[in-house]
């Protein structure tokens, strides 16, 4: 559609409706990941899919329309819902990073073929959502987009904004956060078993 | 002593993220071959990326989100209509409104008296046929690749994949030279927890044949339409020119999540 042959009227709502509505559920997966309210991410939802709507002259065929979609949802997410969102009740981050490196330091060592979804099993993990709401937005967004989603680093900057070496910082620091929050779950999960994982 | 100072810090993560080039990637081999704790943390790093954040329960959308898209997305469609031809478009709009209910009915129609396109229908049907015994396995085995070996040899002209889901807690109890509709089908079946009973039948054709579902979602690139009929969840995904689906009576987000699991994209 950059080439300048946007179709118009019904077309254009026909070839939107093919190809972003799909993404739907995905946009309002995310949306509530950020907002934590149902009735927040809906909004959150139809107000991209209007917007994007009335850019899609801008959206390249062929390009990855979900990156498209989540930079859209983001940036109003960021102008409309972050001022006005509450900040997450969780451990300091220095306490939780602490917290990380004594798991590291801990005598004992771990399978290197074992940490696959199917070899961990496969079950829904309350846990795990609990415990990504507490994560600071900026470290939470990455790893919906990356390790969620499957967005490459480089979509990933491009949704948030910002460079890609910063999406591979803030991945680092929020996968070391989450196993922090998580270490207790992990450990009755059946995961390292052997060694110690006191904090 | 701190991640950075001695040991890979920020390195392991793009060595687990494959984003290092071969020679520092042989370096990162080496130095993880005798530090145990770059190895911990490293294996916390990669649990947490493929298994805990794969164990998020995905949230269906409210029922009315659907509908005010579609209204908001017609108010900006009026809104971006010429004034002046608003009267004529809507007058056009108002019959091809009428033509596209006639077409509707006619298709319904169509579909009420061709029964033979509505594939979901075939395969929920031959779940409960296999399910109560009246569709009988071509071979009984727990073996994939004599399950794949089956439908090579009985001319199956495209590729299989027989899954292996025993992780997952379903076995794999045989296949079947099948036909879906007039199609070859590869069909093959697993035994689940408290004896659910999952079926899969891979055939060649588009996702386009298909009819249409409010319910489609998309995972990993790949496109999943869902269809639940009869009490059972049917998964549809295109892997190449090839169809694979899921069917079972197992609870619905559990089957879809089994797709998302073994779909590969083409």
């Amino acid at each position: 559609m950059s080439s300048g042959e946007a179709p118009e009227g019904e077309g254009k709502r026909e070839l939107f409706e093919g190809t972003a509505l799909p993404f739907m559920r995905v946009l309002y997966n995310i949306a509530l990941r950020l907002t934590h309210e149902p009735q927040d991410a809906a909004d959150l939802v139809q107000e991209t899919f209007l917007r994007a709507y009335r850019t899609f002259a801008n959206f390249q065929p062929g390009t990855n329309c979900k990156a498209w979609l989540f930079t859209i949802l983001y940036s109003i997410f960021v102008n409309q819902y972050r001022r006005a969102k509450r900040q997450p009740r969780m451990a300091s981050i220095e306490e939780l990073e602490e917290r990380f490196r004594h798991f590291a330091q801990a005598p004992g060592d771990t399978a290197s073929d074992v940490t696959t979804v199917e070899g961990w099993g496969w079950r829904w993990s309350p846990e795990v959502e609990r415990a990504l709401r507490q994560l600071p937005e900026d470290f939470r967004s990455p790893l919906l987009l990356v390790d969620v989603e499957g967005l490459s680093y480089e979509e990933a900057a491009s949704v948030l904004g910002c460079a890609v070496g910063t999406v591979g910082s803030r991945l680092f620091r929020g996968r070391k956060l989450l196993f922090a929050m998580l270490q207790e779950y992990a450990r009755q999960d059946g995961y390292d078993t052997g060694s110690s994982m006191d904090r | 002593m701190t991640d950075t100072t001695n040991h890979l810090g920020t390195t392991l993560q793009a060595f687990l993220d494959g984003r290092l080039a071969a020679a520092r990637r042989s370096e990162v081999e080496a130095h993880l071959g005798k530090c145990p704790q770059c190895r911990r943390q490293l294996e916390a790093l990669r649990w947490v990326r493929d298994v805990a954040l794969k164990r998020l329960p995905g949230e269906d959308v409210p029922p009315a989100l659907a509908g005010r898209v579609a209204a908001a997305l017609d108010a900006a469609q009026e809104r971006s209509r010429p004034a002046a031809s608003l009267t004529r478009r809507r007058r056009w709009a108002k019959w091809a409104g009428a033509g596209a209910l006639l077409a509707a009915a006619v298709l319904a129609l169509l579909l009420v008296l061709l029964p033979r396109t509505n594939l979901p229908d075939a395969v929920a049907r031959d779940f409960t046929e296999y399910g109560g015994g009246r569709l009988a396995l071509d071979v009984r085995s727990s073996d994939g690749a004599a399950v794949e070996s089956l439908f090579a040899r009985g001319g199956i002209g495209f590729p299989t994949r027989v899954f292996d889901l025993g992780m997952m807690q379903y076995r794999l109890t045989g296949g079947l030279l099948h036909r879906l509709r007039d199609r070859p089908s590869a069909l093959f079946a697993y035994r689940g927890p408290a004896g659910r009973d999952l079926v899969c039948q891979m055939y060649e054709g588009w996702l386009g044949d298909l009819p249409r579902t409010d319910d489609v979602r998309e995972h990993n690139g790949i496109i999943f339409q869902v269809y639940r009929t009869r009490g059972l969840t049917l998964v549809f995904w295109q892997e190449g020119a090839v169809v694979c689906v899921l069917a079972s009576d197992a609870e619905s987000e559990a089957v879809i999540q089994l797709a998302y699991a073994k779909a590969v994209k083409v």
